[in-house]
């Protein structure tokens, strides 16, 4: 493979210090996961929780490498129109509309209907080239001629029957469309694909398969903290201790769902902007919708606020 | 490199074993990996590995403590030089030592042994001329060379296939012939010489041996056990579940049940998988005015290639009706925990229990845990000799008016009847009603017709009658139901 910008993949080291200069501090799995992906020309599937960056990393991939982000949000119902291609079909139309005219003129002299068919097989499928396709993502990916990321988005959410479609892209980075033939990707120019996953439902062992598997956990108070300070840069070191203390101990909670990096993150901005030196139970208190998404995990937080916030406090 | 994969081959077989589906694709992805990061930063290796070849959290779970334990082996020094190692797996794992924990690889067990062989410490006071050993393993023992005698460990237990090895008992007849295969009968003559011989120098180096020989059995015991946990731990659990599958239900003892619960959650689980894909596909119903237009525009708008709103399939009702007397039990035990296992693709069960009174125990199974559930089922239902007659009735009057042609009845009992009134009209009369009317038979189908079984007058009244007395049993039936239902 040869694209713009190798040398910040050249070893998993490098990849982590490029990524922190864009501010995505990542753990040794993620770095190893992209750096085995470009060299081993295979798609990685993301999973972990909601909200522990797996968009990110694709985000922060194409912009580290200077390459075009071409995202796919997957849902239910996605297909092949919407993911691979779809004919013009107006244009289509409005040029049989027009070509109308010019077609006496090629059926000139021509006798009988043996003979005209025969001269209109001259011109090939016209109206079924590559000027009246309409490529969607999957297709664009495959023809960038820069190469460029490929962003699947929550593969889970769509149907079986897309995940099947996917298999050909993904295990030899071409496509086949019936009227045209198979597209390949051009060679050293493969886009480097990076499917993401919510565990809603499990993705079939065929797709498994054929990509490097990944899982984000969330991260522990050290990378957690790094994290928060890259992306909020303003923020007291104390305080970035401190509320990371409190978010790792609500994740040993009992929650509905529980804060993930994203809310660690608006909750690090609101403090900010309030001002904040050091956690007290009472701003806490008022600023806990921020971080907590159910009605019921808030009374069941507000609950034990006093201690947390207190061995939070403690901890920095 | 080709050492390097046979190596990973072996640790595949060894994930596999561990319950990790590899696939020989993910195998060959996991060779190129292996090329491309090499053996030199062991948890750079790790990554890589388990992010080609362990696909969810739990495998990947697994697949670590599967590593730290393949790939390690803390007894000896760093083993250097990797490339005119032989083949076999274990050396490359000094070279894993070597980078995680170098100050360690002589600490432990290691120290022990060096104190144990008394080679060349510096402490140890010698006012004569020691003598060298004269057999080879004696020279090796005190020659202080792990690396070597680690090879030749490893050897040795490739030459008596110690990965064959299958129940914990082998563990001392494996020791005793690795022991053998690297010399130890030399070494023993030698000792025994020298103590014949019985001059200071003598005894003090045939101490020195005896002590440097029993570390090393020690060693070697380890050695083995360690391969035993490889490759016989996971494989013998396989083996039992195999035989727990096939083993007749009425046979399991009460030890047994947490491991058949397993089982048939694993079974369970299969069928899902398999069926909830299926569902899909079965689809006609409702015209989807929004799509159909949509793909009919490349046609100029003519509707003729028609999209289908995908309907919700008809799930199956089923019906259960066990019989819980004594000699059946287990069997409507391990029944109803199959088709409570499948609540996902099978939501509609409703469940009966009797021996001579009919009772619903839907609620029950649902609410409680199974064990709890068919605890109370027994207490409540189980006493009193079995009336298929009186059953029957019971469900005529109770459940016929529910059930309709897409109801399927299973019912699982012995059908003996003790010499009662069958009343194989209402069975006909269900027959008539529902879908499918099946009944599951533990018994051979030999007794079917002896003594006071009344199966000879109730199997016309079904559409299928089975014999079912395992799990494999079970699961073909339950995989029929789930097949014609869906």
């Amino acid at each position: 493979m040869a694209i713009k910008n190798e040398h910040r993949l050249k070893d998993v080291e490098t990849i982590k210090d490029n990524f922190e200069t864009f501010d995505y501090i990542c753990s040794m799995e993620i770095a190893t996961a992209v750096f085995l992906a470009y060299h081993l020309e295979k798609p990685v599937l993301i999973e972990g929780p909601p909200g522990v960056g797996k968009t990110e990393l694709a985000k922060t991939t194409a912009d580290m490498l200077d390459l075009p982000c071409i995202r796919l949000q997957c849902y239910e119902g996605l297909d092949e129109s919407k993911a691979i291609y779809e004919w013009k079909y107006g244009k289509q139309l409005l040029y049989t509309q027009v070509l109308k005219e010019t077609l006496g003129d090629i059926l000139d002299g021509a006798k009988g209907l043996t003979e005209s068919v025969a001269k209109l097989h001259e011109f090939g499928d016209i109206f079924f080239s590559e000027d009246f396709l309409e490529p969607r993502p999957l297709l664009k990916a495959l023809k960038a001629e820069e190469s460029c990321v490929l962003l699947i988005d929550e593969v889970d959410k769509s149907d079986h029957e897309f995940e099947s479609l996917l298999l050909e892209m993904l295990s030899d980075y071409q496509l086949s469309i019936p009227e045209i033939g198979t597209i390949k990707a051009i060679p050293d120019k493969k886009p480097l694909v990076f499917l993401t996953s919510n565990n809603t439902r499990e993705i079939s062992d065929a797709l498994k398969r054929r990509c490097l598997h990944l899982y984000i956990p969330f991260p522990d108070a050290d990378l957690e903290t790094r994290i928060v300070k890259a992306r909020v840069p303003d923020i007291p070191p104390r305080l970035n201790q401190q509320l990371v203390t409190f978010i790792q101990e609500l994740r040993e909670m009992d929650l509905k769902k529980v804060p993930a990096i994203s809310e660690t993150i608006d909750w690090a901005r609101a403090l900010i902007l309030l001002h904040t030196e050091s956690l007290e139970p009472e701003l806490v208190r008022q600023t806990l919708n921020v971080i907590l998404k159910f009605q019921e995990d808030v009374e069941t937080v507000q609950a034990e606020l006093q201690g947390v916030t207190n061995r939070a406090v403690k901890a920095s | 490199m080709t050492e390097m994969h046979d190596t990973l081959v072996n640790f595949v077989n060894v994930l596999r074993t561990a319950d990790i589906k590899v696939s020989p694709a993910e195998t060959l992805d996991a060779m190129a990996a292996l090329d491309l990061v090499g053996f030199k930063d062991r948890g750079f290796l790790k990554n890589s590995l388990s992010m080609v070849l362990s696909k969810t959290p739990e495998e990947k779970e697994s697949f670590d403590s599967c590593f730290e334990r393949f790939f390690t082996f803390d007894k000896f020094t760093a083993y250097n030089d990797e490339r005119d190692n032989g083949s076999d797996d274990h050396f490359d794992d000094g070279d894993f030592d070597q980078d995680s924990n170098p100050s360690n690889s002589q600490g432990g067990k290691g120290g022990g042994e060096g104190s144990g062989q008394g080679g060349g410490e510096p402490g140890e006071e010698i006012d004569f001329q020691p003598l060298d050993p004269e057999s080879e393993l004696g020279k090796l023992l005190l020659s202080g060379n792990r690396m070597e005698l680690m090879i030749k460990m490893a050897e040795a237990g490739r030459k008596v296939e110690v990965n064959q090895i299958v129940v914990f008992t082998q563990k001392g007849l494996y020791t005793r012939k690795i022991m053998d295969a690297m010399g130890l009968k030399g070494l023993q003559d030698e000792v025994g010489q020298l103590q014949e011989d019985g001059g200071r120098p003598q005894t003090h180096l045939a101490g020195r041996l005896k002590n440097a020989r029993d570390h090393l059995r020690e060693q070697v015991r380890d050695y083995v056990e360690k391969q035993f946990f490889l490759h016989a731990d996971e494989s013998g659990k396989q083996l039992r579940e195999e035989l727990l599958k096939k083993v007749k239900l009425s046979n399991l003892e009460k030890r047994n049940f947490k491991d058949v619960q397993e089982i048939v959650f694993k079974m369970a689980k299969k069928l899902v998988a398999i069926h909830s894909k299926r569902r899909k596909t079965f689809k006609r119903g409702q015209l989807d005015v929004r799509k159909t237009l949509r793909n009919n525009m490349q046609y100029d708008g003519m509707l003729f290639d028609l999209k289908w709103k995908s309907q919700k399939v008809d799930r199956p009702k089923v019906m259960c009706i066990c019989d819980v007397s004594g000699s059946v039990s287990n069997y409507s035990r391990f029944l109803l925990m199959f088709l409570y296992s499948l609540a996902e693709i099978l939501p509609k069960v409703r469940s009966f229990a009797f021996s001579s009174d009919l009772g619903e125990v839907t609620q029950l199974f649902q609410q409680t845990k199974l064990e709890d559930a068919m605890a109370k089922t027994m207490r409540d239902y189980g006493n009193g000799s079995t009336d298929y007659g009186q059953m029957l009735m019971d469900f005529r009057s109770h459940c016929l008016k529910d059930v309709d042609s897409k109801t399927t009845i299973i019912i699982l009992g012995d059908a003996r009847n003790n010499y009662g009134d069958p009343k194989s009209e209402i069975l006909r009369e269900m027959y008539d009603k529902a879908q499918r009317v099946i009944w599951l038979n533990p018994e051979p189908k030999s007794s079917w017709t002896v003594g006071d079984a009344e199966m000879k007058k109730y199997a016309p009244c079904c559409h299928q009658t089975e014999v079912c007395n395992s799990l494999t049993h079970l699961e073909r039936v339950v995989a029929n139901l789930l097949r014609v239902a869906v």
